[in-house]
């Protein structure tokens, strides 16, 4: 090797590589300055899918947004992501956050589950750094009173309250066939909350509670549960549990056989999964859920779907929900015409924004909370997942009581 | 040999103490908090199974009620946090205490004492998971509200440093008790249980102690997790995911050594930011790259770390 280095070769190698090291210089000259946005996901971990997900979201709206000229109060700023794992547990979404604020970003956006947005968005709050909740639902989020923090989707309550609603709604619509109930749910925190509502709410609303069963979050085996729900016979079941859970669940009652009047979910996290409903579209079949879902009347929102599922993946709400914060976001720091963080903040709360792409209307902050989120009515027909209710947002009607 | 004892412990301590003086950067500061809560945790762990020999695979139910003793008190009965901090040790002492005599006075030894420490961090979760008191899965929130008697600071460096002096204090501690007739009696129940016994070890009551010890350090550092991190639920107060992590620093270190658990807690979290650091890009590749150095740390240093710089010193001598 050391034969092979001359002086004329070192005098070359070393001209370009000041060449390569000084361009980038003179390169990023010409560019406007890039407004640093954070995106933090659960990546890796138990609920890796779900970060991966919300990242497709975050990064689609980036490129929309930076395709379309940029910040331009900001002399056409690009956006630039600063990526962060957040490994599915709270410390190392703090971790993610103070690197990011090392980094300098403007804001935050993502999250995903509740534990990682409530210890997250604390973190940003010592540095008054915008923090934008892009799902976890957990109430406690935006009742702290941390200024720096938004959440655009709904919470907890009301979609609980919206799904009850709506139930009541579609059952009455249908002539009310349904009368008994069977409450299925995992022991974490959003289903075994749920089910607490769910008992309180369901008798006064006119509906027998038969029967309530509680399963641990992994179950390798939903055959219990099916067999209980099959010597019940209740007209309706309500699951609250996870994708895997859920999934079992289904194909359960399906292999044997049972048949209730309507599955209705609140929040599941199967009934409006395109992954469930192309594995096994039977098992899905006519499974109605009460979830975040985007404006299927909107076209930016149907093309970026078209887009996600011409790349080989499924099509979930929290692409739309990142998608939609990210597109708030961006707004805001276009009308704050600057990258400070307190600016930025006061633009949030100013917010009137309606270019996203969830069945929302302009949003409005409220203490954090934006007070058009909403939740849909959504239900499984022929291997899609169209939306039923409220009807002015809806594509499909809703197939009730199951035809038999 | 002697002076160097001394002297590693409290050339590590002062070395770590000082980090703050020359970073300013939280990022820095968060992960050692972090590694140290561990490190805490591990030293808990370290006394029970590094010099007694009773391995517990379930320390997070001391971490957890530590956490949760802490917590709860302030958010439901508005005790101030430091007393509410002393409250969580204490509770994670009593039910150390209730464990291990439930567990001795039952003679359970070696993989049975271990299954059932197991099975007690398991059925805390789910008992916390469940009731209403303790904000079931919905957890429990501590307030933010920073303030020095509040136990919350503006600085991350103050939150350190606290937590470095009771991993000094915990150190100093362990170090006495190395030398004392206590710790003579522990090493000698892990050696031979039945010929400490016939020397006239009271080897329950020496039991008994330990696991108190061992139990209340390990809910200090429950009770430092949700102070700095504010929240709780019981997956991560009772997860098992803070019984490996414990067992995991003390071991990697060195289990029956003074520094061990801190060395490391230290070097498992440096070597997870080190890969995080190499690994750029991907997600989860630093995951591989860290549990790949994992096997062959695992592999190539079986003593630990403290037992192969130790061996280093002993060649080097030769």
């Amino acid at each position: 090797m050391t034969k092979l280095i001359n002086r004329r070769t070192l005098l070359a190698g070393s001209t370009m590589v000041a060449t390569t090291v000084a361009m980038p210089g003179i390169l990023r000259a010409a560019e406007p300055p890039t407004v640093k946005v954070g995106v933090i996901q659960p990546v890796t971990g138990a609920l890796a899918y779900d970060g991966q997900q919300g990242q497709i979201g975050a990064e689609a709206a980036i490129k929309a947004i930076n395709d379309a000229g940029g910040i331009k109060s900001l002399g056409g700023a690009k956006i630039e992501m600063v990526f962060g794992d957040a490994r599915s547990t709270p410390e190392g979404g703090t971790a993610e956050v103070e690197r990011m604020a090392a980094a300098e970003v403007s804001a935050i956006v993502g999250g995903f589950a509740s534990p990682i947005c409530l210890a997250a968005s604390q973190a940003a709050s010592r540095y008054d750094l915008p923090y934008l909740v892009d799902v976890g639902v957990a109430d406690s989020i935006i009742t702290r009173g941390l200024k720096n923090t938004f959440r655009f989707g709904p919470g907890f309550g009301i979609v609980a309250q919206t799904g009850l609603d709506n139930l009541v709604k579609i059952n009455d619509a249908a002539g009310k066939p349904a009368k008994t109930v069977v409450i299925v749910h995992e022991d974490g925190l959003f289903g075994a909350g749920l089910a607490k509502l769910l008992q309180a709410e369901l008798p006064k609303r006119g509906f027998e509670i038969l029967d309530t069963i509680a399963h641990p979050t992994p179950s390798r085996d939903m055959s219990n549960v099916a067999l209980q729900i099959k010597a019940k016979n209740p007209d309706l079941v309500i699951p609250s549990s996870y994708y895997g859970e859920m999934v079992l669940l289904m194909r359960t009652l399906q292999q044997q056989h049972i048949k209730p009047k309507g599955i209705y979910c609140i929040l599941n996290g199967a009934a409006s999964n395109f992954r469930f409903v192309k594995e096994f579209p039977d098992a899905a079949q006519y499974l109605m859920d009460c979830n975040h879902w985007h404006d299927p009347r909107k076209p930016v929102a149907e093309a970026l779907r078209k887009t996600v599922e011409a790349s080989g993946k499924f099509w979930t709400y929290n692409i739309p929900m990142n998608y939609s914060s990210m597109v708030i976001l961006a707004d805001a720091i276009e009308r704050a015409g600057s990258t400070d963080r307190l600016k930025i903040i006061e633009a949030l709360n100013s917010s009137t924004f309606a270019g996203h792409i969830m069945p929302y209307g302009p949003t409005k902050f409220v203490g954090g909370q934006n007070q058009g989120a909403a939740p849909v009515n959504t239900q499984v027909q022929a291997g899609d997942i169209k939306v039923i209710y409220p009807t002015d947002f809806a594509d499909a009607k809703v197939v009730y009581p199951y035809p038999a | 040999m002697i002076a160097l004892r001394t002297l590693c412990p409290l050339l590590v301590v002062a070395g770590l103490a000082l980090i703050p003086a020359f970073t300013s950067a939280n990022t820095t500061l968060n992960f050692l908090v972090f590694a140290l809560i561990v490190a805490l945790s591990a030293q808990g762990w370290n006394i029970l199974a590094g010099y007694g020999g009773q391995f517990s695979f379930g320390h997070a139910a001391f971490f957890g009620l530590g956490a949760y003793g802490t917590a709860l008190a302030q958010a439901r009965f508005g005790i101030n946090p430091w007393v509410a901090f002393a409250a969580g040790i204490g509770l994670a002492a009593l039910a150390g205490t209730v464990i291990g005599y439930l567990s001795f006075r039952a003679g359970l030894r070696g993989s049975y004492f271990t299954l059932v420490t197991l099975a007690f961090a398991e059925v805390f979760r789910i008992l916390f998971n469940a009731a209403s008191f303790t904000g079931g899965a919905a957890g429990v929130l501590v307030k933010l509200d920073v303030r020095p008697e509040n136990f919350q600071f503006a600085s991350r460096s103050v939150f350190y440093w606290v937590v470095l002096g009771i991993v000094a204090l915990v150190l100093l501690l362990t170090m006495r008790l190395e030398r004392s007739r206590f710790g003579a009696w522990l090493i000698a129940i892990r050696e031979n249980e039945a010929a400490a016994k016939a020397l006239g070890v009271d080897v329950l009551m020496v039991k008994l102690q330990a696991i108190a010890l061992s139990a209340a350090i390990t809910g200090a550092a429950g009770g430092l997790y949700v102070q700095y991190f504010l929240y709780l639920d019981a997956n991560i107060g009772f997860g098992p995911w803070i019984s490996v992590e414990t067992l995991m620093a003390a071991i990697i270190g060195g289990a029956g050594t003074a520094l061990g658990p801190v060395l490391g807690a230290l070097a498992l979290h440096g070597l997870g930011q080190l890969t995080k650091g190499i690994a750029g890009g991907t997600p989860g590749i630093d995951l591989v790259l860290f549990g790949a150095l994992l096997i062959l740390a695992v592999a190539f240093m079986r003593d630990g770390i403290i037992g192969r710089l130790r061996r280093l010193l002993v060649w080097g001598r030769r």
